[in-house]
């Protein structure tokens, strides 16, 4: 014990004592070694300064005390199903699936619910997420998670798109907008989860559309469509229009 | 090789291989999932789980050849037996059950959830153990009978001990996400911009002095200047992090400023490797294969690290490029430059010794090996950027949806399939070199021990 500890303190001694033996092969010299530690610890000294300094404005910017155990909850998943590996979060991560920063601001509760419990449903072809067989409140976790995670200050990113990817009709910008086409499809595209669309203004009238749009237990009582009366008046009566003209 | 004990670094540099071998392999099957209209192994091995394997043996392998020309590099540079053959197998075998363990664990789920640091809490516990032996290990091989340390083997084990140390706040559960990520840099990037590069610089700087008959004191003068300067760097520069996961405005400017300077070590590393490189052509042996890795771990360091790194480390482009295939493209040439094709270096420096000092300029095979490599990482690097430029364009400036975008980006990816296979036949073209030339020659076949450099005085 006593010669470890010897060699320990001659260990200690070695990396910050400037008194060394000058020979030939010598260690460090003193000059170069009172340079590097010095640029090392004053390096050191200033980020961890700034990093008590950040963690300490982090618990504001991240709306920490809405970290609840549901949110919690909600990590542990994301973490026990190594969602990260396929998903960037904070743009961290894998490249393979989309960024989840902003999705719950993006597509809304009601799409994730639907979504987390059959992601197969929602994109029947192309890439695909497996399915989880998650719980009821499996899911509320997550989506509480991505929830808290939406509102994190982070400082403008992702930065709002600068341009429109292509002319479209008020209506399509909508119904594109909405995520309309993760469920229903319109010529071959879109998913397969809700009826097919592309003939949809030869089937029913817009007024019916409208209801649709408002209230879809009103046509069919189970039905699994969120409601899209949030929406202002003039683009439910423009995405009407674009589906009544589907014939 | 003039100490026996060196020869436990064979045992590491070769269990190293066939990791690498395996993590190129499951590369590919990654790449293959970014062009499948449908995965049909969706429910065995998602893309997440090779991700997870691909990333871990990366790590792993490196890991094992760099702890490996560690305990060859410290008994030469101290001139000493290392202090324990025991502790180092123990230390390897450790290492190696965790490893394999933790990457059989993610085929069945058991995944602690964070990139690069999936391995379960206890495996992670078992790392931190051997890594424990590893440090005991080196400091009482340098430290016993009053052996003078030299700057490089000094420096060695100030990245390994910041190496181990950065490990320990990967471990905890963090509720907080941006809490998380906070201390989850300080493993990453204090790794590959801190403790591996003070890892990579020394062990350089052993080659160089070794190979090149340049004097000790030069080359371990510019390691020092490249040391301080990747801390002066790095350290704060891990802010270039810390821009948009809900940390201060302030990091935008921080972060900018020192990480912009982070590739001056790096160039000065290039300058300095080829310019000693250089006067190595006037000695009679020389090992022009490992010289060759040596230098070109030197530019694509440089080239990967350095200049991706700079494109889109100021927050006005990271902003759009954040999160995209321009990171992948990054990934893949810095730690390809910086740290792979170093080990191989290395390897190729040190199995000729232990096997019984080869005196051979490199194999045909090796160099078609390098050849392969290098050109199918360059092309695998470029079809990523081009996909990530096009991506950023696309899903960033135009708005469009992210899946459909990968629709567009589909022929780079395809692109960067087949240069994944042309790697993959380089892989195993330099296994099969390095495995060669780690067969013990008999004794007849032995070339003499030479004689050690005589050092002349700067």
């Amino acid at each position: 014990m006593a010669r470890l500890w010897l060699r320990l303190c001659r260990a200690v001694t070695l990396v910050t004592d400037t008194d060394l033996p000058v020979g030939p092969t010598c260690a460090i010299m003193p000059t170069t070694r009172t340079i590097l530690w010095t640029t090392t610890l004053l390096s050191a000294f200033v980020f961890l300064g700034m990093s008590v300094d950040s963690l300490h404005k982090m618990g504001a910017r991240t709306h920490a005390d809405q970290i609840s155990a549901q949110v919690v909850e909600g990590k542990r998943l994301w973490q026990h199903y190594d969602c990260n590996d396929c998903h960037t979060i904070l743009g961290i991560g894998g490249y393979y699936a989309p960024d989840v920063t902003k999705s719950y601001e993006i597509r809304g509760d009601a799409w994730l619910r639907q979504f987390l419990r059959e992601p197969g449903k929602m994109y029947s072809t192309g890439r695909q997420m497996p399915n989880f067989h998650l719980t009821d409140a499996q899911v509320g976790s997550l989506v509480a998670y991505l929830q808290w995670v939406s509102a994190v200050d982070t400082n403008g990113w992702p930065p709002a798109p600068e341009g429109v990817a292509r002319e479209q009709s008020p209506g399509t910008k909508i119904f594109l907008a909405q995520h309309c086409n993760t469920c229903h499809s319109i010529q071959g595209s879109g998913g397969t989860l809700a009826p097919d669309l592309t003939h949809e203004g030869s089937r029913q009238t817009k007024d019916w559309i409208l209801v649709q749009i408002n209230d879809p237990r009103s046509h069919k009582p189970d039905s699994i469509m969120p409601s899209f009366k949030q929406l202002p008046d003039s683009d439910k009566v423009e995405l009407a229009d674009y589906l009544a003209s589907l014939k | 090789m003039r100490y026996k004990s060196q020869k436990v670094a064979r045992e590491y540099l070769l269990a190293a291989l066939p990791l690498f071998l395996l993590q190129v392999i499951f590369g590919i099957l990654g790449s293959i999932k970014y062009i499948w209209g449908y995965d049909p192994l969706l429910n065995i091995i998602p893309f997440n789980v090779a991700r997870a394997i691909h990333i871990n043996l990366l790590v792993f392998w490196l890991l094992l050849a760099l702890m490996g020309a560690t305990y060859y590099m410290v008994a030469e540079e101290i001139k000493t037996e290392i202090y324990s053959v025991k502790l180092a197998r123990l230390q390897l075998a450790i290492l190696l059950a965790s490893g394999v363990t933790a990457i059989v664990g993610y085929l069945f789920q058991w995944s602690f959830g964070l990139p690069f640091l999936e391995q379960p809490t206890v495996i992670k516990l078992a790392i931190v153990v051997a890594a424990l032996i590893f440090l005991a290990n080196v400091a009482l091989t340098m430290f016993t009978n009053h052996h003078t340390l030299t700057r490089t083997s000094a420096t060695l084990l100030g990245g390994m001990v910041m190496l181990s140390v950065m490990f320990l706040f990967g471990i905890p559960f963090v509720p907080n996400l941006s809490t998380q990520y906070y201390f989850w840099w300080w493993v990453i990037h204090l790794w590959v911009e801190g403790a591996w590069e003070l890892i990579a610089a020394s062990l350089v700087g052993w080659a160089l002095i070794k190979m090149t008959g340049v004097s000790r004191q030069r080359i371990e003068g510019w390691v020092f200047a490249e040391v301080c300067l990747v801390l002066l760097t790095g350290i704060i520069g891990t802010g270039h992090h810390y821009y948009w996961i809900g940390t201060p405005h302030y990091w935008l400017w921080w972060g900018a400023i020192f990480s912009a300077a982070e590739p001056i070590p790096i160039m000065m590393m290039l300058v300095d490797t080829v310019r000693y490189m250089l006067k190595a052509r006037t000695l009679s042996i020389v090992n022009t294969l490992g010289l060759a890795w040596l230098g070109a771990s030197a530019f694509v360091h440089f080239m990967g690290a350095g200049v991706w790194g700079f494109g889109q480390t100021l927050p006005q482009i990271n902003r759009w490029t954040h999160g995209t295939q321009i990171t992948a493209s990054h990934g893949h040439f810095a730690f390809w430059g910086a740290y792979g094709m170093l080990a191989i270096a290395l390897m190729y420096i040190i199995l000729p010794e232990i096997s019984g000092h080869r005196t051979e300029q490199g194999s045909k095979l090796g160099f078609i090996a390098f050849v392969s490599l290098n050109f199918s990482m360059i092309f695998l690097v470029m079809a990523l950027l081009i996909a990530g430029i096009v991506q950023v364009y696309l899903q960033r400036i135009m708005g469009m949806d992210f899946l459909e975008v990968q629709n567009y980006l589909r022929i780079w990816f395809e692109v960067r399939l087949v240069t994944g296979c042309i790697f993959f036949v380089g892989t195993v073209l330099v296994l099969w070199d390095l495995f060669r030339l780690a067969r013990p020659l008999a004794a007849g076949e032995r070339a003499p021990e030479p004689e050690p450099v005589a050092v002349p005085v700067a």
